[in-house]
């Protein structure tokens, strides 16, 4: 078997299907040489935006989440600070009783 | 169909340009990606973009390298963005089946596939080579390549080709 000759056999030139030269001019018609730098600029600028939108939608992201932390935070500090005047409240109340009781006792 | 400018050189008219070249376009497209669907639309957008480049060429020499060139690069480019899913490569490729001496399409075929297995820039080499009939200088001045690696690569395609095919049509005792 001689390789070379087996090679150019089997990687001879092909026609492609006898349509080509039809579509291809069809494509040349529908104006690609001003279309496809515009298709380009439209897919580059569809990809900068998306890129954008996605920076954009992270940020906000990240702000609502701040936002709802130092929400949560304030909550979480209010209801402590209601706590604890409510368990001042209480040992105040409990402490006057003491002294109004040991005032009485003392009057009689 | 698309106007021929008024300063265009002879013989670089673009649709006889696209009738003379296209075997070519196409064909170095499918021997390298061995996807017909694939080489067509690639050849499609090779012609396309000759259309936009026309002004810029010379000669229809200097449009026949152009072509060549953009076909290989544009073909190569292909292979690259596919290297993501697992090809075989030319010493994991399955034997070729039932050969038979020189001439047979099935020797033929099983070439093919066994070119396709190789490494993206040899494939490149030996379609160019054998295809287009090229010689090592003309093919690293189409892929921008040394001629030695083209002299190396081919070389290398080529004894694992042999290897390959010797191995196969001696096992059926040919």
């Amino acid at each position: 078997m001689n390789l070379d000759d087996e090679l150019k056999s089997a990687l001879r030139r092909h026609e492609p299907p006898p349509d080509f030269t039809a579509r291809v001019l069809a494509r040349v018609s529908a104006g690609p040489a001003r279309t496809a730098p515009l298709a380009g600029l439209s897919s580059t600028l569809t990809r900068k935006s998306t890129r954008w939108v996605a920076a954009i939608a992270a940020t906000l992201l990240l702000a609502a989440g701040a936002l709802e932390y130092r929400q949560y935070e304030g909550e979480r500090a209010k209801s402590q600070v209601l706590l604890a005047m409510r368990i001042t409240a209480s040992k105040l109340n409990k402490a006057q009783k003491k002294v109004q009781m040991l005032s009485h006792r003392s009057i009689s | 169909m698309p106007e021929r400018p008024v300063s265009t050189p002879a013989g670089m008219d673009f649709t006889g340009l696209v009738r003379q070249h296209q075997a070519m376009v196409f064909s170095i497209a499918w021997h390298v990606l061995r996807d017909r669907a694939v080489a067509e639309e690639l050849a499609q957008d090779v012609f396309l973009s000759l259309h936009q480049h026309l002004a810029t060429l010379e000669s229809p020499g200097h449009a026949l390298f152009w072509l060549r060139r953009v076909t290989s690069n544009r073909a190569l480019d292909v292979l690259r963005r596919r290297q993501r899913h697992p090809m075989v490569s030319l010493e994991n490729a399955p034997e070729p089946v039932a050969l038979s001496p020189a001439g047979d399409p099935l020797l033929g075929t099983a070439l093919r596939r066994l070119v396709g297995a190789l490494p993206e820039k040899a494939r490149a080499i030996v379609v160019l080579r054998y295809q287009e009939d090229l010689d090592p200088a003309e093919i690293a001045k189409i892929l921008d390549i040394p001629v030695g690696t083209v002299k190396s690569q081919l070389q290398r395609a080529l004894a694992l080709l042999r290897e390959k095919m010797s191995r196969t049509l001696g096992e059926i005792g040919l």
